[in-house]
């Protein structure tokens, strides 16, 4: 039996496969001890499969775990207390950053303080330059009194991360020595073996990230192992990567970074899976809807693209993760964002969010401003006796009436129109958020199929599906805890890169073809370590025009390059393909470079889930009022998920309901369930004029 | 590609006035569009000056020439220039198809500066011109007779040398116009950059064209040129509604460009700036017209700049958040006048540092004027540019000698203290409003042979108040392996930033040169230099001012920067009266020494002379930097 449960910042999440069928179950996250939170999901399933816990834990055999716990350390500054070791005079690289902020003039915001204070940064005497030449020696005498102010501040952890490192590693790996000599026992992160990446300040936020996190983390996974194993477990446990793989938990604790937004990570896995259900699509588009953000992913010709550009907090002015993770835009908007109208009359949604608690007008928990939830109350889309499976009544008066005071009359409409125009409004943030993902990268919305996960998702992802112009949207039966799912599909893996440049012009095979060996090798060792029965390993290209600055990420065709023109010339028709496509020009007469390889090994576990949800079915009223904008009120008929026979197509306007999701079905749409699927919604005709684009490849730094 | 449909979008259900939530709605796609164009050009640069430093910006002007959206873009760049460039553009060329792009640097025709090189495609659908996409980026070189973009010294636009283009047509049909890129390519140094350049900003204009012309097909044009008008007026009245918000009165500032080898500004260049701001008719009017005749050097303002710059003070001062376009600018009166440093340029006057420089002490006596109105309101005086910010020329041995130009953007933090808190830490001048980027040293020793040797804030040079100014950055950097050519026009070397409400002057830049014999040679304020093998350039930044009193600064906001080194405990007791001795607050000694500050309410220092603290840094690094290390 495997099982997966994802500790979002509201919800615990599990997902339970076994023998072909799934389970899932939802409860509340305990933020101050996040183990209480998945032993009570656990209990949870448990009564649900009418067994005790202890007895539900001794037949899993593999639990796979996602956990919000290293990014809310990072957040709230509840990382360990952590120095850092820079080149001399760059003591302000975490500091300065590289510059620019969101919006000019807006001066209620603050400036970030660096993520290690400069109290605790420390200065190497040494310099390598960019060709890798040592222009400075290590000064060790220097450095070894450095190392003993460190120890005497009683930090708890240290990073290093001096300048081209990435070119040539000496220095780091001789303050790792001695700080192995003279800090025995603290846990220490070197930039080059964490994240050989161009650009010192990324590099360095990386590093201090990993570094910080490393007691905590291994402290969090050795304290969830135990407690797991005291419970019942006798099973493997397993923790999602930022870059959409699993590892061992005894592995991920030694690279702590990688567990920063690893829910996330898993929506895409799913999503892939489930766009199976419009075959015709070349890409699909995943969004995952929550109480206070909106996460949305890509999958591009079967491919998850990655991104280096992860920020804590604000982009530009946060803290940049700087490290491969699974491209995932987050934007604050859910439920919970409240709508409000400015000074000069324009109505907005957000960024301010109601969250949990006090929660929408209508929780009646004493939040007074309206909220999308609301809207979506007054708009006939929910249902207010059975919210979240009839856990929680919805006062609808409290709704409109919040609806009415802050945005109605100051707009001059309608209840239902100004609830309406608070989810078109909502509808558009996911949209902008959904082309910036999409169209920046070269991808056309169009060739797409849309997969909304999220427990509300159903109310606006038609909307959002039109607004697109997407082929389909496909609402998975399992899409309320679509991370967790994901987990349960997702297959071992590891990334390794390495720095390696060359050019079209002087293309040196042998040295790619050894660097490829070398990253093979590092595959291999890692299928060997975890056990797997068969590994398969993808190869890219970090790339870019001579001079350029920022890679695109190539996926390789060929497996060697010495010796074969061929090879090469594929390679480069790659990447100008990939350059005209994501940037509409190309300068053809300019070099290509490859800065760096990247190798990822994947190791397939036995039994890929695509289990089936399995629920019990639920009686409803068969019709209700729903608002709908051209349209007005319309009688609208209401169905249980599973009354709905397969291939049978439900016509809009129609509202679909399960325990854990609504759906809404809008006026000139209809739905059809697929089994193992969910709800496929379509527009009329949309799937008969096929389209798309070829394969691409995404940006990266 | 062209934009997905919205068959049932609510565009199409009001139409009282405006549909508010289709403004809300137009408004997010238009900002979009102009962030995808400012992606394009970022990523695809090759000149660190545009994919680091992001010294570019991309917008959308009406057909009646009024800016429309800016995203991510340097206010100095945009809040007037492109509506004169759009409107110079459709005098130049009255028929405007679909597939032009046009070319245009003229300092007499509405742009910036010669060093700006603007592209501008005109959004053309079934003949009829509809909006201009404009794309304005910071060139590394322009064919100036020196290596330079911003050159202070240049006489006029002759010696300056710039080729000028008032708006030429570049391409045709979507191709270019081959003799107009050949121009380009005798005059401007290492041509292959610069084409390369060139092709990012054409793809970050067509990007920015596909995408205006789907909205426009999808919306209908009609629908889309009544959302401009809607859309001003919603910014006028959030311009009114924040203008209302304002202590009501006129105030004077003044203050001075550093000194230049020019008759008449030998002790500097005055600058002063009279605000008047009427709350009850919700109108700011800024006037200019006192200030000099255009001189015989570099410094003179263009038109756009002259406008921006007083925009930009105004808009530090706001209360809240307004959208910056042509509808909120319509609250704003800038006087100005022809042959004015501050003004009209008047041909062959040069403008080569006419973004920076004078636009600088505009906005910042603009916002001063304001902060000098009432508590709670404006802005202290941001650090100018100095030689962090260079133009680097040369030949780079590790690719056979092959020429390379660039400026380099290191260093950048001058951000001043406020009605609302410290000085931005990170931003080269008050005219990029904190957006500007700033070089990565790994990106810059991997395009350029140089080396940069030093990165860091400088204690107790951020202005002393209530808000401190950020702090002064110290850069040191030179070449490797071969001989760079190093030029800068720095001002706030000898008219530091000025404090508001009490708050003290930021620290002024100081520079020097490093000898390979390991002496150090203080450096002029403007000027160029050969580096040597084994030189350096050690360049202090100019750092922000402070607001209000420091001795009313809170507490725990001065023993942080202490702990942190950004104040020294001497600063702290001297100018903030906060008493730490090792390492611990003293409580009552803080007591009495502010006690003793708020009666005697000390004047500002006319100079916050901190250069011993650069110095340290200087001395601290000179034996590293030098390779002399004696071995221990």
């Amino acid at each position: 039996m495997r099982c997966a449960i994802d500790t979002g910042g509201t919800f615990t999440d599990l997902a339970l496969e076994h023998e072909g069928e799934v389970r899932i179950f939802k409860t509340s996250t305990t933020p101050e001890d996040p183990i209480r939170g998945i032993l009570e999901v656990l209990a949870l399933a448990a009564q649900g499969l009418g067994m005790e816990r202890a007895e539900l834990l001794s037949k899993i055999e593999m639990l796979i775990h996602g956990t919000t716990r290293a990014t809310n350390a990072v957040l709230t500054g509840n990382t360990a207390k952590t120095a850092l070791i820079t080149t001399m005079g760059h003591r302000d690289v975490l500091l300065l950053r590289e510059g620019g902020r969101g919006r000019a003039f807006d001066w209620s915001v603050e400036y970030t303080d660096a993520y290690i204070p400069r109290a605790l940064t420390y200065e190497a005497p040494e310099r390598i330059d960019a060709q890798g030449r040592v222009l400075r020696e290590l000064d060790e005498p220097a450095t070894i009194a450095i190392l003993d102010e460190i120890a005497a501040c009683e930090v708890e952890a240290v990073a290093v991360c001096l300048l081209w490192s990435i070119v040539n590693p000496a220095h780091e790996q001789r303050i790792g020595e001695l700080l192995a000599e003279r800090l025995p026992g603290v846990p220490y992160t070197l930039s080059h073996a964490l994240n050989p990446t161009l650009r010192e300040y990324r590099r360095a936020s990386s590093t201090a990230i990993d570094a910080s996190l490393k007691p905590l983390m291994t402290r969090y996974l050795s304290n969830l192992e135990q407690a797991l194993t005291d419970a019942g477990f006798g099973g493997e446990l397993l923790v999602i990567s930022t870059a959409g793989g699993l590892m061992h938990a005894r592995e991920a604790a030694k690279v702590p970074i990688t567990s920063i937004n690893s829910g996330p990570a898993m929506a895409p896995v799913a999503g892939r899976h489930f766009a199976a259900a419009d075959p015709g699509a070349q890409h699909a588009i995943v969004a995952d809807t929550g109480g206070t953000s909106y996460d949305v992913s890509v999958v591009r010709d079967g491919r998850i693209p990655m991104t280096r550009e992860t920020w804590l907090g604000e982009p530009l002015t946060g803290h940049i993760t700087g490290f491969p993770a699974v491209d995932v835009k987050s934007i604050g908007a859910g439920g919970g964002s409240i709508a409000w109208i400015d000074d000069g009359g324009l109505l907005h949604v957000g960024p301010q969010s109601a969250g949990a608690d006090p929660g929408p007008a209508c929780y009646g928990r004493g939040g007074e401003r309206p909220t999308v939830t609301d809207a979506c109350l007054t708009l006939g889309y929910l249902d207010a006796e059975r919210f979240l499976g009839g856990a929680m009544k919805l006062d609808e008066g409290r709704a409109r009436a919040a609806i009415d005071r802050d945005v109605a009359r100051p707009l001059g409409l309608d209840t239902h129109e100004a609830a309406s125009a608070i989810l078109a409004l909502a509808t558009e943030h996911m949209v902008q958020a959904i082309t910036e993902i999409t169209v920046d990268a070269g991808i056309d919305p169009r060739g797409a199929v849309l997969i909304g996960g999220g427990g509300a998702a159903g109310l606006n992802s038609g909307g959002i599906m039109r607004r697109l112009g997407a082929r389909a949207l496909v609402i998975p039966e399992t899409g309320a805890v679509l991370s967790a799912v994901g987990a349960l599909m997702a297959d071992l893996s590891a990334d390794f890169s390495a720095a390696c440049f060359t050019s079209s012009e002087h293309f040196d095979g042998e040295r790619v073809d050894a660097v490829l060996d070398e990253l093979r090798e590092r595959c291999r060792a890692f299928a060997t370590q975890v056990g797997a029965q068969s590994h398969r390993v993808e190869l890219i290209a970090e790339a870019r025009l001579a001079r350029q600055v920022w890679q695109i990420d190539v996926p390789l065709r060929a497996e060697r390059f010495a010796g074969d023109e061929g090879a090469m010339q594929i390679l480069l028709e790659d990447f100008r393909r990939l350059h005209e496509e994501i940037f509409a020009v190309l300068d053809e007469h300019s070099a290509v470079e490859i800065v760096a390889l990247r190798t990822r090994v994947v190791c397939p576990l036995d039994s890929t889930s695509e289990g089936r949800l399995t629920q019990a079915a639920q009686e409803l009223e068969a019709q209700r009022d729903a608002f709908f904008p051209g349209h007005g009120l319309l009688p609208t008929s209401v169905r249980s998920l599973d009354t709905i026979d397969q291939g049978t197509a439900i016509a809009g306007p129609a509202i679909v309901e399960s325990p854990l999701t609504t759906v809404v079905v809008e006026p000139g749409s209809s739905a059809e369930r697929r089994p193992g699927i969910g709800l496929l919604v379509t527009l009329e005709n949309t799937l008969e004029q096929e389209g798309g684009r070829a394969d691409a490849g995404t940006v990266n730094g | 590609m062209q934009a997905p449909s919205t068959a049932e979008s609510p565009v199409h259900a009001g139409q009282r006035s405006f549909d508010p939530v289709a403004l809300a709605v137009i408004t997010s796609r238009i900002q979009g569009i102009v962030r995808r164009m400012t992606n394009t050009l970022f990523r695809t640069a090759r000149s660190s000056v545009l994919n680091t430093a992001r010294d570019f910006s991309c917008a959308v002007v009406t057909r009646e020439h009024e800016m429309l959206a800016t995203a991510e873009s340097l206010p100095i760049h945009v809040m007037a220039g492109p509506d004169l460039v759009s409107a110079s553009l459709a005098r130049l060329h009255p028929e405007l198809h679909a597939g032009d792009a046009f070319l245009h640097n003229s300092p007499y025709h509405g742009n910036s500066h010669a060093g700006d090189h603007c592209l501008l495609v005109p959004i053309v659908s079934a003949g009829e011109h509809h909006f201009t996409a404009v794309v304005k980026a910071h060139m590394a070189d322009i064919g100036n007779s020196m290596p330079t973009t911003l050159w202070a010294n240049a006489r006029d636009v002759y010696n300056e040398g710039a080729l000028i283009f008032p708006g030429v047509k570049v391409q045709r049909d979507y191709q270019d116009i081959p003799d107009i890129i050949e121009m380009c390519r005798t005059r401007i140094r290492v041509p292959d950059v610069w084409y390369a350049d060139y092709i990012g900003m054409v793809g970050a204009a067509r990007i920015g064209e596909r995408e205006l012309l789907a909205l426009g097909e999808d919306l209908g044009w009609d629908t889309l040129h009544a959302y401009t008008g809607a859309w001003f007026d919603y910014s006028e009245e959030m311009m009114a509604a924040a203008i209302r918000k304002m202590p009501a009165g006129r105030s004077v500032a003044q203050n001075k460009h550093d000194p230049l080898p020019v008759a008449g500004a030998e002790d500097g260049v005055p600058v002063k700036v009279t605000v008047d701001v009427d709350p009850e008719n919700a109108r700011v009017r800024i006037d200019l017209r006192e200030n000099p005749d255009c001189m015989p050097c570099g410094i003179n303002l263009t038109e756009a700049t002259s406008r921006t710059a007083a925009m930009i003070g105004v808009f530090n001062s706001l209360p809240t958040t307004v959208p910056q376009n042509a509808g909120s600018f319509r609250r704003l009166d800038v006087l100005i006048r022809e042959n004015c440093i501050a003004g009209i340029p008047v041909h062959p006057a040069s403008c080569s540092t006419a973004t920076t420089g004078v636009a600088d002490r505009v906005a910042n006596a603009t916002q001063r004027a304001i902060a000098e109105l009432a508590d709670g309101f404006g802005m202290a005086e941001t650090g100018t540019l100095t030689a962090s910010v260079a133009d680097i020329s040369g030949k780079d041995p590790r690719h056979a000698d092959s020429p390379f130009v660039n400026l380099i953007i290191i260093g950048l933090t001058c951000g001043a203290g406020h009605a609302r808190g410290d000085g931005w830490l990170v931003s080269g001048e008050v005219g990029d409003g904190g957006l500007m980027m700033r070089d990565s040293t790994e990106v810059d020793e991997l395009l350029y042979p140089i080396v940069v040797w030093a990165d860091e804030i400088v204690a107790d040079s951020g202005g002393p108040g209530r808000h401190r100014g950020a702090p002064a950055c110290y850069v040191e950097y030179g070449p490797a392996d071969t001989e760079i050519e190093a030029m800068w026009s720095t001002d706030g070397y000898v008219h530091a930033a000025l404090g508001a409400r009490g708050g003290y002057p930021g620290a002024p830049a100081r520079q020097f040169l490093r000898r390979a014999d390991g002496s150090v040679e203080p450096l002029p304020g403007w000027g160029e230099q050969l580096l040597k093998p084994g030189e350096t350039v050690l360049a202090t930044s100019a750092a922000g001012a402070g607001y209000g009193r420091p001795w009313e600064r809170a507490l725990e906001r001065v023993e942080r920067d202490v702990a942190d080194g950004w104040v020294s405990p001497e600063q702290a007791e001297e100018a903030y009266g906060v008493v730490i001795r090792d390492g611990e607050l003293d409580a009552e000694a803080t007591a009495a020494r502010r006690a003793e500050l708020a009666a005697q309410s000390p004047e500002p220092p006319e100079i916050l002379e901190v250069e011993h603290r650069s110095r340290e840094i200087s001395d601290r690094l000179g034996p590293y930097v030098l390779g002399t290390v004696p071995p221990q």
